[in-house]
């Protein structure tokens, strides 16, 4: 089966005053429908490699890559009609916060609604049905409720679910998830993961998950890319993650303190040079 | 060790708004001892850190009372109970004034209390947490995270205080930067005696820098639990153990 996604060779440059900064310098990967995970601390351009790949790079960056392909399509040279009749109904995002990424002065219903109507045909019944049915599937107890709410009026781990709802309703083929849980409750966030989980089994989506939380990634993901200083320096399976050889994913994964107790005082990262070459 | 260096008894803090009453913190009592560390760890809305605002007269009580060394507090707080308490807030880049220097952020509260050799200070705080001289005339927008929360504990402890309320004081930083944060509060509290009262999301953070700690949900201390009973796992209840099931990671649904 061939990849759903293919990036070689991913750059993201921005123009600064001391000259053009790389914070994306050759990312190269492919994706099938699985979940992958993109790790690393601020500034690894982690976020910046998903934004590009929708392309979303924002201006004055600019993104450029020896081959990115979506089941087929070459998005280097993707025109504008392309990029509307991928985005959303085909590839969509989710972002960190709920508070910054759903309109505020629209009701969730309408937002959902919205997002049907773009990606499909049928009757306004027809999509409220489906945007209350995808409420419902991401676990949302009073659908009619939170479909008639406005953003405020929905707690961060509301939000966080309608935003995966409106992404999701229109069934993509490729979800990126940048740092979805992150705003959330550790409770809370087991319950977003669960329905991810569940979309990326039952329906075959495949799912980039960037996050900073390496020990959340290795429980989550099937495979992790370890990103630093927007460079890919270790690939593994997130289950192989205790064997990792590099020492930056070594070094990340010791400076964790441990419920368990651990070392004291805790081993910190010493940064090499030679990792960003 | 042995004195009690904090005591909370009872504390309830009310807020009112027109007609809406919201009860953040229904009955929370504990005791810290001097020299101790101790945690307070609960999801969002459970009102951990309304307990610690509560402590140094930024929440108002509706009824228990506080009190630090056997003393009871008054309302609002003396001069001299802020020289003794000091805190470290969540944000490093929301709680330094943006339009001033490091050497003006460590130099207000000396001026306010009255401190002498005031330059001394300034060049021994920001070795102390291990910033040398070269920062002291920097803006917060030249510094990283962790260097920002270096700064605020600078400025925490240069009025050599006895407590320190620690409010989520790395949850802003990276993994690697919160292990350098976490091990400079370690080694400070060691040095200088100091008691800590820390607040936190993050269950591995507490028991790794606390002897003792209480899990808060909906306004309640719903357990207190030794650092040795955490890392067992010994937990009496329901919701602290699903908290220490969510934080070792993610795993499928149960059944």
């Amino acid at each position: 089966m061939s990849p759903l996604l293919t990036v070689e060779d991913l750059r993201v440059t921005f123009p600064t005053r001391q000259g053009p900064s790389e914070v994306v310098r050759g990312v190269s990967f492919t994706l099938g429908r699985e979940r992958l995970g993109i790790v690393g601390e601020s500034g690894s351009g982690k976020s910046q490699t998903g934004r590009a790949i929708l392309g979303l790079t924002p201006p004055p960056g600019r993104a450029t890559a020896k081959i990115l392909d979506f089941d087929g399509i070459d998005l280097r040279a993707a025109r504008p009609a392309t990029w509307r009749s991928l985005r959303g109904a085909r590839m969509s995002m989710v972002m960190q916060d709920p508070k910054f990424s759903l309109n505020p002065v629209m009701t969730v219903g309408r937002q959902i609604v919205e997002a049907v109507k773009f990606g499909a045909t049928g009757t306004r019944a027809e999509a409220r049905d489906r945007a209350l049915a995808m409420l419902e599937a991401v676990q949302i107890r009073d659908p009619e409720r939170v479909f008639r709410a406005y953003p405020h009026e929905l707690s961060g781990g509301m939000g966080q679910r309608a935003m995966i709802a409106m992404m999701l309703v229109t069934e993509p083929d490729l979800l990126i998830a940048d740092e979805p849980t992150s705003a959330l409750d550790v409770t809370v966030q087991v319950e977003v993961l669960r329905i991810l989980d569940r979309l990326v089994a039952e329906r075959g989506m495949g799912l980039i998950f960037i996050s900073h939380d390496l020990r959340l990634v290795s429980s989550f993901c099937d495979r992790v890319l370890v990103m630093y200083a927007g460079r890919v320096v270790e690939e593994l399976k997130a289950s192989e993650l205790k064997q990792a050889q590099h020492s930056y994913t070594r070094g990340l994964m010791n400076c964790l303190p441990q419920i368990e107790g651990g070392q004291r005082p805790l081993p910190t990262l010493e940064r090499d040079a030679a990792w960003a070459k | 060790m042995g004195e009690v260096m904090i005591t909370v008894d009872g504390l309830e803090v009310t807020f009112r708004r027109g007609g809406d009453t919201v009860r953040a913190v229904r009955g929370v009592s504990f005791e810290v001892m001097r020299g101790e560390s101790f945690g307070i760890v609960g999801e969002s809305g459970s009102g951990k850190s309304t307990v610690l605002r509560a402590f140094c007269g930024l929440a108002p009580t509706s009824a228990g009372s506080v009190a630090m060394g056997g003393q009871g507090l008054q309302t609002p707080r003396s001069a001299a109970f802020f020289r003794q308490v000091q805190m470290v807030f969540q944000d490093p880049y929301a709680s330094l004034h943006p339009r001033h220097t490091v050497d003006k952020v460590l130099s207000e509260p000396l001026a306010i209390h009255g401190f002498d050799r005031r330059e001394e200070r300034i060049e021994q705080a920001l070795a102390e947490v291990g910033l040398g001289a070269g920062f002291r005339f920097r803006y917060p927008h030249q510094l990283s995270g962790g260097q920002r929360q270096r700064v605020a504990i600078a400025r925490a402890l240069i009025l050599e205080p006895q407590v320190l309320l620690l409010d989520e004081p790395t949850s802003a930083l990276d993994a690697s930067i919160q292990a350098e944060v976490l091990n400079l509060l370690d080694r400070l509290r060691a040095e200088r005696g100091l008691t800590y009262l820390m607040v936190s999301h993050d269950l591995a953070v507490v028991s790794h820098m606390c002897e003792r700690l209480i899990v808060m949900q909906h306004g309640r201390a719903v357990e207190e639990l030794s650092r040795a009973a955490l890392a067992a796992h010994r937990a009496e209840t329901d919701y602290t153990r699903k908290l220490l099931a969510a934080s070792e990671g993610y795993s499928p649904a149960p059944g």
